[in-house]
């Protein structure tokens, strides 16, 4: 079953969407679902114009098709356990909190807290990426536990801070602190990154672009050629300040300065 | 002219001695007495459980360090949010939520005072700011003088009187209401980088002995007729061994006042640890509990831990920056100058830690093995130990065996070993428990005069009327409708009014704050006293003269005045 969510033309379309209420098992029983505009409750078609192609009996064989001007609609995907959900455009913050399963694609941009504090499932994002990409939201010390983040473009700052588990790829550069506080999981940056991985304990690292500022609390302990990509990398551990135990692996052609 | 009359009561009211007596109470304008006309309205209480409003001798709800605990918590103010509904503001947080859901969920749980633990003199302003926030619950502060430099400078000098006489001046220009320590001189050598392991040591560069600072402020405490005792937060909080330090301590303790305690000892779970390593910590609460019953001019609360996720704040700053190399997590460090410190650090207790399952045992053994409920009250140190919104499980583990059995099942297996909590039979009653939340505070904090914690005549009308019907509930059996029973009350009343219905806050509140004004002779009054005012002005930031709290700060100040002896 395909259900097509397309955006109607807002009076004030700045007015942020809470829209947690858009995952694919909800639609099992129908459209009849409410979410808040700013401070008022709105049904889902005082909003969009939905289009309901197919039948389905379990929500893993629903997909979510968002069109239109989504870029303000907040909380997309949050708890979604199995489905898929389509953005066409941009897609507001926290898409795909603590989401457990399931796909989100989202063609344009992501704004911040990109699948935050998830436990598993995939996203992918085709364009950049906020801040606090793949992070836990403030103050949590386990950021997100499990499944797979792919960003093709950029992403902001503090992307993977708090990682606990899982893949966060970021195919373009990312901003200043990526993997700060990381404790686990796997975290691959091919751009260029600022101060990474300050207070890491433990996961792994990998900066295939520049590194700006790397922190000096981190130990070089050999060097690793990755075949694939037929690059050296400097290995590192730490950060040392926080007894860590993560590695960070820096292209070496980075460090010519 | 309000006038309220309850009916069908099932009353406890240990200080009036009376125990389950079915009895109507008449209230005119917030105060308890004799009868009221036939306009007055009426609630049925359907011979359920009625009590004294509750009070919490210990906890910390107010000012910059619980503040701070919020700044640092963001993540728990996901935890515990409702909306605006009615009379009640929005509320946020589970384990250091904003002012009005502390004040909310007291409320709904019956409690109608609370005293706050530790109030930095300095800091004064924002702890009474926020006791006006805290609506539904009379306030009182605890004010912190474990490193205040005047007092040491009159211990080292073997002088009562000026000590008596800076804590006079310093409640009063903090309107503060009894004299906290926390971790005497302790805390002022962390300002030093450094702590005390022993209440004989001396603080650097005040040669004094934490000994000293406890046992002149005791008959300070007493020279100033303060109506509460000095309320001692022992040195070495937290680490294996310390019970010796506590027991230690207890035998410093005169007996002084025939009304009351002489000191006051709080959380002290956290001081009965044997051993001396975190691996082999085991329970000394069978040593401490034998202290405090020879020793009636001690009155101590449990400390009690629960497991959960919570965040610790104390003006004991070594300890926590202790803790914070256990767990290399968050932690906040704070000095205050002249006075004190503070450190804040999150913690989760966890069935799966021995120590932490031993912890939560030697709380309950504390409360099981001192005879008198009126030397052991109940409390957690909230949110130390725990959020206060656990009080009525712990109130159903001290009355039901069985639930203590079946919690132990799931504990850490060393727990058994190293405790004596599996041998304790004991299951307390309904006015054991009515004497650990209530009536015992107001009598160790020296309230029941101002009208708390009784339903005597002229009383302040502040009751607790719980869903609970004492002749129809076996505790030991079923905890649970004790435990649902004590999280909700039908009826909170606080001064004639009903605020709270079935848990829901249906007023705005008026609370008052209780300070102390210790009215001292002409001429030891620090305000004239040349040398103070001198040292004053060099040492602290702030002019002497705009250091008091002004009454703009209390828009509902109740000030106790005492005649010191001195
Ligand atoms: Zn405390």
């Amino acid at each position: 079953m395909r259900v097509i969510l397309e955006s109607k033309v807002r009076k004030k379309p700045s007015l942020p969407i809470e829209a947690e209420a858009i995952i694919p098992r909800n639609f099992l029983k129908g459209t009849d679902l409410v979410v808040f505009e700013g401070n008022k409750e709105r049904t889902l078609s005082e909003l969009f114009w939905i289009f309901v192609e197919g039948t389905a009996v379990s929500p893993e064989n629903i997909e979510v098709v968002l069109k239109g001007d989504t870029s303000r609609i907040k909380r997309v995907g949050e708890y979604m356990d199995t489905g898929t959900i389509l953005i066409e455009g941009d897609i507001g913050m926290h898409c795909g909190n603590f989401m457990s399963g399931g796909t989100i694609e989202i063609r344009g941009s992501a704004d911040a807290w990109l699948g935050r504090e998830m436990r598993g499932g995939t996203i992918v994002c085709r364009g950049n990426a906020g801040h606090y990409c793949a992070t836990g939201y403030r103050g949590e010390k386990k950021g997100m536990q499990g499944g797979t983040v792919e960003v093709f473009g950029n992403a902001g700052d503090f992307c993977a801070e708090y990682l606990a588990g899982g893949t966060v790829h970021i195919h373009g550069h990312t901003g200043d602190f990526p993997g700060v506080e990381m404790r686990g999981g796997e975290l691959l940056i091919e751009g260029d990154a600022t101060r990474p991985c300050g207070n890491m304990k433990n996961g792994s690292c990998v900066i295939l672009g520049t590194v700006h500022d790397l922190l000096p609390t981190f130990e070089k302990s050999g060097t690793h050629l990755l075949p694939e990509r037929n690059l050296e990398m400097d290995v590192y551990t730490g950060d040392v300040a926080n007894r860590g135990k993560g590695t960070m692996m820096v292209a070496s052609r980075a460090l010519r300065r | 002219m309000t006038e309220l009359w309850v009916k069908n009561a099932c009353v406890i009211d240990p200080i009036r001695g009376i125990n389950g007596e079915i009895m109507d109470i008449a209230i005119r304008d917030g105060r308890i007495v004799e009868s009221v006309s036939d306009r007055a309205d009426v609630i049925d209480a359907h011979r359920c459980l009625t009590l004294p409003g509750g009070i919490d001798s210990h906890t910390h709800v107010s000012g910059t360090k619980v503040n701070f605990g919020r700044y640092m918590s963001p993540e728990d103010m996901r935890a515990g949010r409702t909306k605006r509904r009615g009379k009640m503001h929005v509320t946020s947080g589970y384990y250091v939520p904003t002012t009005f859901g502390n004040s909310y969920r007291y409320s709904a749980m019956g409690y109608t005072t609370l005293l706050e633990g530790a109030m930095a003199p300095l800091e004064a302003r924002h702890t009474h700011e926020e006791f006006t926030a805290t609506p539904h619950q009379d306030m009182l502060a605890n004010t912190l003088f474990d490193g205040n430099w005047a007092v040491m400078d009159a211990v080292r000098e073997h002088d009562v009187r000026k000590a008596a006489a800076v804590v006079a001046w310093t409640l009063n220009a903090a309107r503060g209401y009894a004299i906290k320590l926390t971790n005497p001189g302790g805390t002022e050598a962390w300002g030093w980088g450094d702590d005390l392991t022993s209440i004989h040591e001396q603080v650097p560069h005040f040669a004094v002995t934490p000994a000293e600072i406890i046992t002149t402020l005791i008959q300070a405490n007493e020279l100033l007729r303060l109506p509460h005792s000095v309320h001692l937060h022992c040195n070495n909080l937290g680490k294996p061994g310390n019970y010796q330090t506590t027991l230690d301590t207890f035998e410093l303790v005169p007996d002084l006042n025939p009304a009351r305690q002489s000191l006051y000892a709080t959380h002290v779970q956290f001081h009965a640890y044997g051993g001396g390593t975190w691996r082999n910590i085991c329970s000394k609460a069978e040593e401490i509990t034998r202290s405090i019953n020879s020793k009636p001019q001690i009155v101590m609360d449990m400390g009690q831990i629960m497991f959960c996720r919570t965040m610790t704040m104390t003006a004991d700053g070594p300890m926590e920056f202790n803790l914070h190399c256990l767990h290399h997590n968050k932690w906040s460090n704070h000095d205050v100058e002249l006075e004190t410190g503070s450190g804040i650090i999150p913690v989760t207790y966890s069935k799966k830690s021995a120590v932490n399952c031993i912890m939560w045992a030697i709380g309950l053994e504390l409360a099981l093995l001192t005879k008198s409920p009126w030397q052991c009250l109940l409390e957690t140190d909230n949110p130390n130990g725990a959020p206060f919104v656990k009080y009525p499980e712990i109130i159903g583990l001290l009355m039901s065996k069985r639930y203590r059995d079946e919690e132990c099942a799931t504990l850490h297996a060393e727990t058994e070993k190293r405790t004596s909590l599996w041998a304790l039979e004991r299951e307390l009653d309904w006015h054991e428990i009515a004497v650990m939340t209530r009536a015992g505070q107001a009598k160790a904090l020296g309230i029941a005069s101002q009208g708390k914690g009784h339903l005597g005549i002229g009383a302040e009308a502040d009751i607790a009327i719980y869903p609970i019907r004492t002749d129809m509930v076996d505790p030991a059996r079923e905890y649970r409708k004790v435990v649902e029973g004590f999280q909700k009350t039908r009826y909170t009343i606080k001064r004639g009014r009903v605020v709270s219905r079935d848990g829901e806050i249906i007023v705005d509140g008026a609370n008052a704050t209780f300070w102390v004004n210790a009215k001292v002779p002409e001429d030891i009054r620090m305000e004239n006293d040349k040398e103070f005012i001198r040292r004053f002005e060099q040492f602290y930031t702030v002019r002497m003269s705009n250091y008091p709290v002004q009454d703009l700060y209390l828009p509902r100040g109740r000030c106790i005045e005492t005649e010191a002896m001195l």
